[in-house]
Formats: structure tokens, sequence, C-alpha cells
């Protein structure tokens, strides 16, 4: 990077702000580092790097906790990384309206944390690293379980100011739970993976916080069985507030044992928790209810976090990840089929889903043969895309991701999706190359 | 257009063409050169092909139920009129999903999957008439919204007809679809992104249980008070529904549901769910009532007292009938927690004015309807209720609220955006449509602040006799 460039960024964030060389080993993206990383501290600083970075043509990759970076095509430059870690402020919560605006560099379980103080919380899951911002989540579109109840970021961001690529700060939506002025743009910005706009502050709405809050493992010995109990609860009067699937594999990793299963989250008050465990007994004794634990406190949130983990890099020999989005009644035959197709390439597949919202992470382990993992995704794909479903590679080595697409092919939406990006972003120096299409 | 729809599929006689000058905010009005009825996704393609071709204006059109102005075809060409395509295609009860046409009235999906045990959600009070459609273009709320969201957080997926005449699915059945949230992007956009031509909504289960509460307060303050204190007992209702002493009175006139007149503000408050912990709720919203300085808190004892007080709730607009000849109402949004500071205000601005306004609305939200009441045929009284609503929407802005919850912007308060949008951010907004909208000719004239040249002003909109009686409403 030209020094005239850099003496540019460092008067405007301040020279410790500014790393380079070997410092920057941190924030590298897809094996590389980027030329430079900044860590503005205001928004206003955030718009004068984003106007140098246009008018230099340097791309730039918005980062917060960097959980969700392996997320997207290789990129052709990793110019500048430009963290969020500064803004970190809670700015208001008023207890009585259910909201809070937050700055998008601050760690989402600080912001978890501080909540409970007041009795509330925000009802995204927070996945398996500590190191995850609340912009992050929201650019990322991140959910977990308790999707199936409480829904995802789209559900729960009333408000968000960005950054635009031009400097402008542009806001959407607003303070309040309710709001139909103007165009949702709050939806557009989330999962847009920072190719729009940056994200620096969002208004959250939030819930009271549960009486008591249970996991119970409903155990069945095929899966078939399971995906069979998991239709039975959608059918029922039962109002569970995460309901996963788990195949033999993934609950060998998750240390519950057992050839399938359905984890069921229950929460509200006593009476009625206690209620629907003894309901979930009666509706699925007949359909083959095997051994049945109720987890609660710290063994429940080990469960959880646990299985928001088991796609992560490291653990047990993981050689990709792919999220499928399906209709609930197609999860527990492509769960099997997925595991037929890894076994055909010698590999093994461990699967877990959101059972009432159709979403499967579908874990690759048992070996990094290439030429294995670049086979079985891509049979993978098939399988999902042959459903009208969606298959996208979350995680997967370089080597990797240079033969199997990260996305699934862009259908006649891209050029609605093109329009957006050209009008948003006209010099296209935000995260350039990574969403999809190309974007 | 007439080969394409055959007969009784195009109207051009001006005075056919006067039944749709307006929605349902009658203050606006303007004509169309064509009203269209077509049948099928690939004739609303068409349709809009030619209108293209020939640089002419269009609009699409459900019920015209609306109350912004939004579906007026303001710079005339064509209206689109949705209400042939009616149909609900496919329910899928396993997938918890339906596949419907725009022209569907929100209430046949629920009475469709209502046999399964099923509802859709949103609940506009105008469900009996308004259309999907209708709900899509603008983000419908109503007052169960409170537990289960708006219209925008049940919709899949939309097949649409591009501005440019292109037939495209955006999102689908899946809860995934990759790239940017266009389905979300498109619910709201009141018409300006294109005409969405199939609709994949998602159903619920109805719940096991209900319980409806209400509770009678002195002073409005003491009524904002417990609409903070319940939320603050960590309790999430279904709705909770604020009705004042004018409205009570007008009600009790109507239809006598046994809302007490003498009476500052009722709370109308209903829990869903489980039938295990239904009880131990009630209590606690009870207590909360009591500890505000509630007169006297109650559960309806069965089913018909519920209908009743809903019905006094939902006929609340149309009972205005009785004690005004006219009424306009607004639809700002404002943080719970500023309840009774702005209702004070609006009491004072209408009473500056010299006019009365009954407040009927979304509490547990903050989605505020004040209806300012007024004669239409005293001059210069009309000019008065348009500057006191201006009013209310700017204290609404102050205090870090919407300048509309659910009845969209449209025409009506599209000069109001700058109220709580800043130059860029209206600039960013425009730089969207031109992605989907480039020529400018779907739905023009809406939501930006612009000129209303073409649109006819008053007189007012006046209650059909069917609404005095109750038998229908104005939403």
């Amino acid at each position: 990077m030209p020094s005239a460039l850099l003496d540019k960024l460092r008067s405007i964030v301040g020279a410790p702000h500014v790393l380079t060389g070997v410092d920057c080993s941190p924030y590298v993206v897809e094996g590389r580092a980027p030329e430079a990383a900044v860590f503005p501290g205001t928004k206003e600083e955030i718009a004068a790097v984003l106007v140098v970075a246009g008018e230099a043509g340097l791309p730039v990759t918005p980062w917060g906790g960097g959980t969700k970076m392996a997320i997207g095509s290789p990129p052709n430059r990793i110019g500048l990384v430009l963290g969020l870690k500064r803004l970190d402020r809670i700015l208001e919560h008023e207890p009585g309206d259910l909201t809070v605006t937050v700055e998008a560099g601050l760690p989402f379980e600080t912001l978890q944390a501080e909540l409970g103080k007041r009795g509330q919380w925000l009802s995204l899951d927070a996945g398996a690293s500590v190191r995850a911002t609340v912009g992050g989540m929201l650019a990322s579109d991140a959910s977990g379980p308790r999707r199936h109840l409480y829904g995802t970021a789209r559900d729960l961001v009333i408000g968000l100011t960005v950054v635009m690529a031009d400097g402008s700060l542009v806001r959407g939506g607003g303070k309040v739970v309710k709001n139909v002025a103007g165009y949702d743009l709050p939806k557009l910005y989330i999962g847009s993976f920072g190719t729009l706009g940056v994200l620096v502050e969002a208004t959250l709405k939030l819930r009271p916080r549960v009486d008591v809050d249970r996991l119970v493992v409903a155990r069945f010995d095929r899966l078939k069985a399971a995906g069979a109990a998991a239709r039975a609860v959608l059918g029922s009067d039962l109002i569970p507030s995460a309901l996963e699937l788990a195949d033999g594999e993934a609950l060998r990793r998750l240390g519950l044992g057992g050839a399938a299963a359905l984890l069921v989250g229950l929460d509200g008050l006593a009476e009625q928790v206690d209620w629907e465990v003894a309901e979930i007994q009666r509706l699925l004794g007949p359909i083959g209810l095997g051994e049945t634990t109720v987890l609660d406190g710290a063994v429940r949130d080990d469960a959880w976090r646990a299985l928001a983990g088991l796609g992560r890099p490291g653990h047990e020999r993981v050689a990709a990840v792919m999220k499928w989005a399906v209709l609930p009644t197609q999860i527990a035959e492509l769960m099997e089929a997925g595991a037929a197709a890894a076994q055909r390439n010698g590999l093994v597949g461990a699967f877990t889903a959101h059972a009432g919202v159709g979403i499967v992470t579908a874990v690759l382990a048992g070996g990094t043969n290439p030429n294995a993992v670049v086979s079985t995704l891509t049979e993978w794909r098939a399988l999902v895309n042959r459903v009208d479903g969606h298959a996208m590679i979350e995680w997967a080595p370089l080597a990797v991701k240079e033969r199997v697409a990260v996305w699934d092919a862009a259908g006649p939406t891209l050029r609605l999706m093109k329009g957006i990006k050209e009008r948003l972003d006209p010099r296209g120096i935000l995260n350039p190359g990574r969403f999809v299409g190309g974007i | 257009m007439e080969a394409l729809l055959g007969p009784g599929g195009v109207l051009s006689d001006p005075e056919e063409l006067l039944v749709y000058e307006s929605d349902g905010l009658t203050l606006f009005r303007a004509l169309a050169d064509f009203v269209v009825f077509p049948r099928s996704a690939e004739q609303v393609a068409a349709l809009v092909k030619i209108a293209t071709r020939e640089g002419i204006p269009f609009v699409a059109r459900g019920a015209g139920t609306g109350l912004s102005g939004g579906c007026l075809p303001s710079e005339g060409g064509l209206v689109i009129s949705l209400m042939r395509m009616n149909r609900v295609l496919e329910v899928d009860y396993d997938n918890q999903l339906a596949v419907v046409e725009p022209g569907l009235v929100n209430l046949h999906l629920s009475w469709a999957v209502g046999p399964q045990g099923f509802y859709y959600a949103p609940d506009p009070s105008s469900q009996q008439a308004c259309t999907i459609g209708g709900n899509i273009a603008n983000n419908s709320g109503g007052p169960h919204t409170l537990k289960y969201g708006v219209t925008t957080n049940h919709v899949l997926g939309l097949e649409v007809v591009l501005p440019d005449g292109e037939l495209m699915w955006l999102g689908g059945k899946t809860r995934a679809a990759q790239g940017y949230d266009l389905v979300g992007l498109f619910v709201g956009s009141e018409g300006t992104f294109g005409i969405a031509t199939k609709i994949v909504v998602r159903i619920l289960k109805k719940p096991q249980a209900v319980k409806t509460v209400l509770a009678v307060f002195d002073q409005v303050d003491q009524a904002s008070e417990a609409v903070s204190a319940i939320i603050a007992r960590g309790l999430v209702p279904a709705a909770m529904e604020m009705i004042d002493q004018l409205t009570i009175e007008a009600v009790e006139d109507a239809f006598g549901c046994g809302y007490p007149r003498d009476a500052a503000a009722a709370l109308l408050i209903e829990l869903d769910g489980l039938a295990a912990g239904m009880e131990a709720q009630a209590e606690r919203v009870l207590q909360a009532c009591r500890d505000c300085g509630a007169r006297d808190v109650r559960a309806a004892r069965d089913e018909a007292e519920r209908q009743l007080l809903w019905k006094g709730r939902k006929s609340a607009f149309g009972a205005f009938g009785r004690i005004s000849p006219a009424y306009m109402v607004m639809d700002g949004v404002i943080p719970r927690t500023k309840l009774p500071y702005v209702l004070g205000r609006v009491n004072a601005i209408v009473a500056a004015h010299g006019l009365r306004v009954g407040n009927v609305f979304h509490a547990g939200d903050g989605n505020l309807h004040p209806n300012i009441l007024y004669d239409p045929r005293k001059p210069g009284e009309e000019a008065r209720v348009v500057a006191a609503g201006a009013e209310i929407l700017k204290v609404c802005a102050e205090v870090g609220g919407s300048i509309s919850g659910e009845h969209g912007i449209g025409l009506e308060k599209a000069d109001y955006m700058p109220f709580i949008f800043s130059e860029a951010d209206l600039a960013c907004m425009h730089r969207v449509k031109d992605a989907f909208n480039p020529t400018g000719l779907c739905n023009p004239g809406k939501i930006f602040p612009s000129n209303k040249a073409c649109v006819e002003v008053g007189p007012a909109y006046r209650p059909h006799p069917i609404e005095e009686k109750g038998l229908a409403q104005r939403f």
C-alpha cells in the first residue's frame, strides 16, 4: 500500500489504530493477510476511511469478531480490513420499551450479560465463539436453534445505521417496534456480508427473560422415527423454543449418544414447561421414543454450545461444513442420503437440523482428501438442489473452495441484486467478489 | 388489453372508473384511464409490458382498503386490480405454509386452513375485506402483531412481475434463499417495486388457549402505565389495545359492548398459548393493572363475552359515525414508555385546533390511532384536521417514533418523510427503488416527497349507513 495512503488512514483514525505487515496476521481472509487493518473510533471516522478507500479503489472488508470470515468466495484482493471493535457501546436501553440500541462492534455476549441484569435478552443464539459481535451477527444473518420460535435477525432488527460506500451515513427503520415508513432497508443489510455498507449501529427488539428453560433430549433408534417425532411435535399444541434433529454421528460428537434424537427446547413458566415435558412423552411414546433426558442449567448451556460448535473447523477432523435450506418434511431423508454420499467417498457425515424451519448443518469429517471432499460436497449440493433447496459452504479449506462454488448458481434475481449493489457501491469497494453471483 | 383480458376485463367508462378513484382515505382522489382485471400472473406481466411500452404509469390495487392513498393512480394511467386472482393455490400443513394469489381476502385464508387447526396470523382490522397482496404492499399489521409480528414476518416467497414485465420468484418455500433479502425489501414497498402475483406465507397452529381481560381506568395515564407495567413483568400478551373515553362513548352508543361509559380509558388485553400457566399469567396481568390503579379488572367469562369486547374494539372506527359526521385516522408510532406524554400532547394539539379526538389503538407496541373528528361541511375544518395530523406526527418523530406503523406512507404522508429521514436516507431508498423501478412508471408519486398536482383533495369521506350500524367499518 502506498505510504501516502497509509498516512491518510493514520491521520483519520490515529496511528496506533492502523496495523500493517505482520501485525495484520490475525486478520487473514482466506489465507491472505490484508494490506492494512484500521480500527476507527467513530462512525465519522469510518465514513472518512471509506471515502479514502473509494478514491484509491481499495477493497474494504468490514470485520466484527471475525468468526464468520470463512463464509464467502475467495476474493481477488484483500485490501483493507476495517475493524469495528472500538465501536462497542450500548447507546440506549429502555427496558420498558423492550428495545436496545448498540454499536456494531459490541460483543454479543457482553450485550446479553448487560441485558440479563435487567431481566431481558436478545433472542438470538450466540453460536460457538465469544468473539461474535452484534454487527457481525447481523451482517452474516447468524442464527441458532431458537430461531424456531423467536425468528432471526430480520425479525428482531428494527433500525440500522450504515456507513455507505460513499461515506454517507444512512439510517433505515427506527427505534420503534412497528414501523412501515419508507423501504425496509434493514432487511437489505441483514445477511449482506458487508457488501452494501458498514453496519455501525443497530436497534433491536428484546424479550423478557423466561422463568424456566430446559432442553429435552428425546432419543430414537432410527433417524426416520426422530423425523416423524419432529412432525408430531410441529402438529401438536406444544410451543417449543427449539426443535433440533440430530443423527447418530452428530450425537456421538456431542457426547449425547444414541442413533438419532430430537432436541427440544422448552421455555416459559414452570407450569408450562412441566406440562410440555409430559406431553412430549405422551405424544412420542407411541412412535418409538427411547431414553429421554431433561437438561437444565450449565449442562443445558453446554449442550447448546456443543451443538453450535459441531461444525467448527478443528473439531474432530472436520473437512467442510455446508448449510442446507430445505422444507422441514425433506430433512430426515436428505440427512440419510447425505450420510450415504459421504460414506461412498470414504468420509463421514454428521448432521443436525432446525427441524421446524428446514435448515440443516451438514458436517463432513473423517478425512481431508480434497478429491473426496469436493466430490461429497458436489453430491450434497445436487441432492439439495434437486428438491428446490439451497446449499451453501459455510466452511471449507481454500483448496476445496477453489473447486466447489461456495454459493448456489445465482438465478434470475441476480440482476436485481447486482442492480442494488451497483447503485449503493458503484466503485465496488465493499467486500468485492465474496458474495452470491460474484457480488 | 381487451384482446388480452377478454370482455369485462377492461374498464374505461368514466362512471365506472369513479369507483376506483380513492382508497379508504377518501381525502385524496385520482382518476385512472383504465382499470384492468387480470386473472393470471402472465396477464399481469403482459399488462405491465404494454404499460411500459406505452410509457403509461400503472399501479396494483387490491380491495382498496388502504389508508394512505397508496394505490391511487395519482398520475393517471392503469389500475391493475388483482381481485380476480383470489385463489388459495396450495396448502402444505406439514410444512406450515400456503401459496395464495394476491387478491385473496386476508380472512379467507384463515377460513381455508381453520378446519385443520391453522390460521394466518397478521390480522389487520380490515381483514374481512383487505387482500393479502395489499398486505404485502403495506406490510400490514393488526392487533395481534404485538406477539406475532407484522406481514413481513410471515412471508417466505413471492412471485412478482417486475416493473419491466419480467416474472420471477423472490425467495420461495424454504427459509433461506441466497443473496440479499429481496422478499424483505419487497414487502412494504407500497407497490413501487412491482406486483406480487403469488405469495408463500407461513400458517400457524391455533393456540391451545386464549384469555381476554378488560381493565378499566379513571385516568388515561394509569392505563398507559399499566401497558409498561405488564411488559416490565415479563409478559408478552398477544394483543394489548387501548380505548379512550370518547371512543367508549361512541362504541356504547352504537353497540353496547359492556365498556363502562365513565371510564377515562380501558385496556383490552389478550393472552394466548398453552392452557397450562394461562391462569397464572392472567393473574400477573390483572395484578399489574390493579397496581397501576385500575378501577375494575375482569377476564371475559366466555367466548360470547370475549367476542363482544373485541367487537367494541374492532368496530370503534365505524362507531365514530355516531358522534361525528367525519373523522381522519392517524397512524403514528412511539416508544411505549412515551405513551403518557404523547397522548397528552395529542389531546392538546387537537383541542388547540378546536377539534375532538378519539384514541383507539395498539398500545402494546406504541402504535397510536388518533381519530380526529370533524365536520366537512364547516369551511376550513378539513384543513385544520390535516394541520393537527401533521403536528401529531411531528411529536411522534420527536420522541423517537415513526410516522406510520401499519398504514403506509402512500400519498398522504410522503411530504412528512423528512420528519424522520435525512436527505441521505431518502437518497439511499431512491437508489434501491431505481434498481427495481428505473422508469418510475410503477406506482409513481408515492412514499417520496413530491408534488400532488394531479390529486384532488376533499371533500372528505362520510360514513356509510352500514358502518354506523356496525356492520362494516373503516379501518
